[in-house]
């Protein structure tokens, strides 16, 4: 242990950040989710077009959070 | 490094006890004493130990995971030929042993570099274990695919039975739900289905073969998902710029806004051609590569904590999570053509030449 290096530091802000970014992708995809299923029990014969909707939305907040992922690892191995 | 020591040590017999006061001890040296004298008795206590630290094995299995130049079938390593181009000389070697001997090149941290300058070469064309794989499951899609073709061709009337049926069920899956219900333009739609069906069954092919015991997951390379995604962003533009005409693609780079906007929007838009396909890459990569990461950490552990009481939770766990890898596998094959399909379906807009729209 000791004083904080600048490379623990980075490490540190990298676990943070995923975990931020992942928090914010949880709440989206849990939106989404909620969103499409509350609508596919209201009318049952639109589920499938939902579903498809719905995967290409996930997929792209899932997409956000990646990048920030990304920049996390970034911050890990670079650093390093 | 000092902690792993400690559990190595606690595990064995009483007579390595000291030489567990002995590794703290020169661990402790270590910030003391010259370095290298500090390293050579961590080396000596190693050596007594007669076995390697859960660290080292856990770095063995990681660069298993990745790139390089060999695989393993039913327990024997198979050497795979590596390539180089530099300054306009061709080298090959059959394997990493037989560069070494050469001594040209020599490897560094997983990576051939040159001997003299340690820069890599100016082209490694190496087949690779996730170069060979690709090739396996090329070859796996053309035999089935031809077999396929095979059965409809000699008899055209009958109906379709066992992988007949299987391929005929995804194959007219994805063209209906994916390609005509993404791109309004039937013509495009037609013309592009062959590309998305290759995407699809290609991704699915490859990433199915990292679940085969010995098979290693190309798509966990981001040059492999890079490749892919370079593919798809000329395939949304050149489809855009055919059907829509340039100046539409050049209009749509304004997002709809009034033409004071353009400042800002066309640096948006631009920035979304691009976006676009990097994150097809990415979430390609991150989720092939992820799946195959927890299932080495979960393993980890129990050579981490040397104790057969992890082994149960761990095994159990991993099964889930392989599981959880099969719908991975399906979701993202169908989730990469879907976008695609999206994407190209977006960029030709409603400024098709007075095509009828096929499905809306």
């Amino acid at each position: 242990m000791g004083t904080m290096t600048n490379a623990a530091f980075a490490w540190l802000a990298a676990g943070l950040g995923a975990g931020i970014a992942v928090i914010g992708a949880g709440i989206g995809i849990g939106q989404l989710v909620a969103a499409a299923l509350e609508a596919a029990s209201r009318q049952p014969e639109s589920a499938g077009d939902l579903r498809t909707t719905m995967i290409i939305g996930a997929a792209l907040i899932e997409g956000v959070a990646l990048i920030a992922l990304i920049i996390c690892f970034l911050l890990a191995f670079k650093v390093a | 490094m000092n902690e792993s020591q400690h559990l190595l040590a606690s595990n064995e017999a009483a007579t390595t006890e000291h030489q567990a006061v002995e590794a703290t001890t020169a661990t402790a040296e270590h910030s003391a004493a010259p370095a290298n004298e500090a390293n050579a008795h961590v080396t000596e206590a190693h050596a007594e130990a007669h076995d390697v630290p859960p660290a080292e094995v856990f770095t063995h299995l990681f660069s298993e995971l990745g790139d390089h130049h060999g695989i393993v079938l039913f327990g024997h390593v198979a050497d795979l030929p590596l390539i180089f181009v530099d300054n306009g000389k061709v080298d090959f070697y059959t394997s990493e042993h037989s560069m070494e001997a050469a001594g040209t090149y020599t490897m560094h941290k997983g990576h051939p570099v040159k001997k003299v300058d340690s820069n890599p070469p100016q082209l490694d064309l190496s087949v690779t274990n996730y170069v060979f794989f690709q090739w396996v499951a090329m070859l796996l899609i053309f035999v089935v695919m031809r077999l396929v073709v095979g059965k409809y061709k000699k008899n055209p009337k009958k109906a379709p039975s066992g992988l007949q049926n299987a391929i005929e069920a995804l194959v007219v899956y994805m063209r209906d739900t994916v390609v005509y219900a993404n791109i309004p333009v039937k013509r495009a739609a037609d013309r592009l289905l062959p590309y998305f069906l290759t995407v699809f069954f290609f991704i699915l092919t490859v990433n199915l073969l990292g679940m085969v015991p010995g098979g290693h997951t190309a798509t966990s390379s981001l040059s492999v998902t890079g490749a892919l995604a370079i593919i798809a962003f000329f395939v949304i533009n050149v489809t855009a710029v055919q059907e829509a005409g340039v100046g539409a693609w050049f209009k749509h780079l304004l997002g709809g806004a009034p033409i004071g906007l353009a400042p800002i929007m066309i640096v948006v838009e631009v920035l979304g051609l691009f976006v676009k396909p990097f994150a097809l890459a990415m979430r390609l990569f991150a989720n092939m590569s992820a799946g195959h990461m927890i299932l080495l950490v979960l393993m980890g552990l129990i050579f981490f904590f040397k104790s057969i009481w992890v082994a149960p939770a761990s095994v159990l766990f991993a099964l889930f999570i392989n599981c959880l890898e099969l719908l991975v596998i399906f979701l993202q094959a169908y989730i990469f053509t879907t976008l695609t399909a999206v994407f190209t379906g977006l960029a030709i807009g409603d400024h098709a030449h007075g095509e009828e729209h096929a499905h809306h």
